[in-house]
């Protein structure tokens, strides 16, 4: 696993609990989430149409998209409520010294 | 106990009852009959996606004939057109003989006709399914198709409007009301969908009524009632919908707006259930009948039919949510928005979306919101959470955009 690929978020205190924020990476769009065990983070933009997740309502482990309501699992990215059926893709999340980084393939 | 359960009408709410109730009941047997040759697919893509070329037909379905296999149901594309409920028994237009113990109702609704005194009623179209989105889009695609009349700006209407303005088409919608979507939206999101539309180059003409229709030479002239004519091209109506419930009219089955049911989606027949845009049912929090056509209640009104169905006693309280999409607008509505003592304003311009809410006795019963994408989205969903606890809320942070609405969500 090369060091690189770990890329600096934001620190921890960054986001409430529950919640979520959008970053942007190079010419993507992550959401990085803050559940009560931990961080994790999604791609940001919604599989059923181009829309941003970071308007959405998080909600127990759960995503929910802001356009149409599908939902997804934050921590699978499994599409569970329709009319979302394509998975979110998910990326592992790490904390050191009170920052968070995202690792992207 | 092993029963045949018939579900008529293979929509939404028809597929999500019969996978509902196999969750729950792995012996009986289910069949859905449909009228169309389709495995039941979203309808919502039709007047949007679909018209758009970004949603294939593939894409529309909600499940392939494997899922239906592996779970043991069974779907049969026929039409239905007689029932006798004291034999329990449906006869199809082949006169095949269908008999359940128990049956759903999902017939949909049904798109509401003009009624031309010439010979043109053939000429006008309109959009409910598949076949007919892609006879519309075949026709547009003809570049001499270039003028396009909408008769109706009711939200299909208005969302095929925003997709033939996207493929260039130069539209025209014609409203007999004096604003657009009807009184159920707050008139000022109405005037910001509208603006939109004009800014997009199409032209809404409201609080005008057709007097006649005529076709010189391939084009139709449509007489408006203050004397004013428009020369189109094509012609497509989206005036509204009816419960398709003509199957039903001489029987017992109590019909009123729709297939009359309770909290449990029964009818008042035994045995008989009913679910989706046909059936007109109770809500148990707003304390009243209503009848909704939207895709989030067909979807949780099907389901809990299955439920009922499988024996699975449960009520249905889901508060009611539905979308439009038209150019890169959103617009939600939730819960009800025509009894209410109070109106309160979120947000006033559409960069960082709209939200009216509608209060009564300071209990939020409702939310109308418009915003780019997705952007509301998220104030409406905890606006229906906060319907569904009958939360009394703080009005100010309702109103004031920079408080977010999570805050006002107890846990
Ligand atoms: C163009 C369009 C766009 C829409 N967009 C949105 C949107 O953006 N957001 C939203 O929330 N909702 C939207 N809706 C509404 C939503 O799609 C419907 O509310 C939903 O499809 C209703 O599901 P249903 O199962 O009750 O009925 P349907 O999905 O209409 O299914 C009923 C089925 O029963 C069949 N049937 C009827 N009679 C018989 C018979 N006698 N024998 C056999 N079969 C029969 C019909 O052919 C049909 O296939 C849209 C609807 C349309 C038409
Ligand atoms: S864009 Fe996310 S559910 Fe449609």
């Amino acid at each position: 696993m090369s060091e690189e690929n770990w890329i600096e978020v934001g620190s921890t205190d960054s986001i409430e609990e529950e919640d979520l924020i959008r970053f942007d990476h190079q010419d993507k769009t992550f959401c990085v989430y803050r559940l009560a065990d931990g961080f994790y983070a999604t791609d940001g933009i919604c599989t059923h149409e181009a829309v941003h997740l970071e308007d959405g309502l998080v909600m127990d482990d759960e995503i929910e998209c802001p356009m149409h309501q599908g939902i997804f699992n934050i921590k699978s990215g499994e599409a569970l409520s329709p009319p979302a059926c394509e998975d979110l893709k998910t990326y592992p999340v790490k904390v050191d010294n009170d920052k968070i980084f995202i690792k992207i393939d | 106990m092993k029963n045949n359960i018939i579900i008529l009408g293979g929509g939404q709410a028809g597929i999500y009852a019969a996978r509902e109730i196999r969750k729950n009941d792995s012996e009986s047997n289910i069949k859905i009959l449909g009228e169309e040759n389709l495995l039941p697919y979203e309808r919502p893509p039709l007047s949007k996606d679909f018209l758009l070329d970004k949603k294939n037909e593939e894409d529309l379905y909600f499940h392939s004939s494997h899922v239906l296999k592996n779970e043991n149901i069974d779907f049969e594309n026929i039409s239905i057109n007689k029932v006798d409920f004291e034999n329990k028994k449906l006869v199809a237009k082949n006169d095949n003989v269908y008999s359940y113990d128990i049956l759903l109702i999902s017939t949909g609704s049904e798109n509401k006709k003009l009624s031309l005194d010439n010979n043109l009623n053939n000429d006008i179209y309109y959009l409910r399914n598949l076949e007919e989105a892609k006879i519309i889009k075949e026709i547009v695609a003809n570049k001499n198709k270039n003028k396009i009349t909408i008769i109706g700006g009711g939200f299909i209407g208005l969302e095929i409007a925003s997709s033939l303005s996207q493929l260039q088409k130069k539209v025209t919608v014609i409203e007999i009301g004096n604003q657009l979507m009807g009184r159920i939206i707050p008139k000022q999101i109405a005037d910001l969908v509208q603006n939109t539309h004009i800014e997009q180059g199409n032209e809404i003409i409201l609080n005008k009524q057709i007097d006649k229709i005529t076709k010189k030479n391939g084009i139709y002239e449509i007489l408006l009632n203050d004397n004013s004519l428009i020369e189109t091209d094509f012609v497509i109506a989206g005036i509204g919908s009816n419960p398709s419930v003509k199957l039903f009219e001489n029987t017992n089955l109590k019909l009123d707006n729709g297939i009359v049911t309770n909290q449990f989606c029964e009818t008042s027949i035994k045995d008989v259930y009913a679910a989706g845009d046909v059936s007109n049912f109770y809500h148990p929090l707003y304390e009243r009948y209503m009848r909704l056509e939207s895709y989030q209640h067909a979807q949780n009104h099907g389901i809990c039919a299955g439920k009922n169905i499988a024996g699975v006693k449960t009520e249905y309280t889901s508060i009611p949510w539905m979308w439009s999409d038209q150019f890169n607008l959103n617009l939600q509505l939730t819960g009800i928005c025509d009894d209410y003592d109070e109106i309160i304003e979120r947000g006033n311009e559409i960069n960082n979306g709209v939200i009216y809410f509608f209060l009564k006795d300071k209990i939020i019963r409702g939310a109308c919101g418009l915003g780019i994408a997705g952007k509301i989205g998220r104030d409406i969903r905890i606006t229906s959470k906060l319907t569904e606890k009958n939360t009394i809320v703080d009005k100010q942070i309702l109103s004031d955009q920079n408080q977010k609405l999570n805050k006002l969500i107890q846990k």
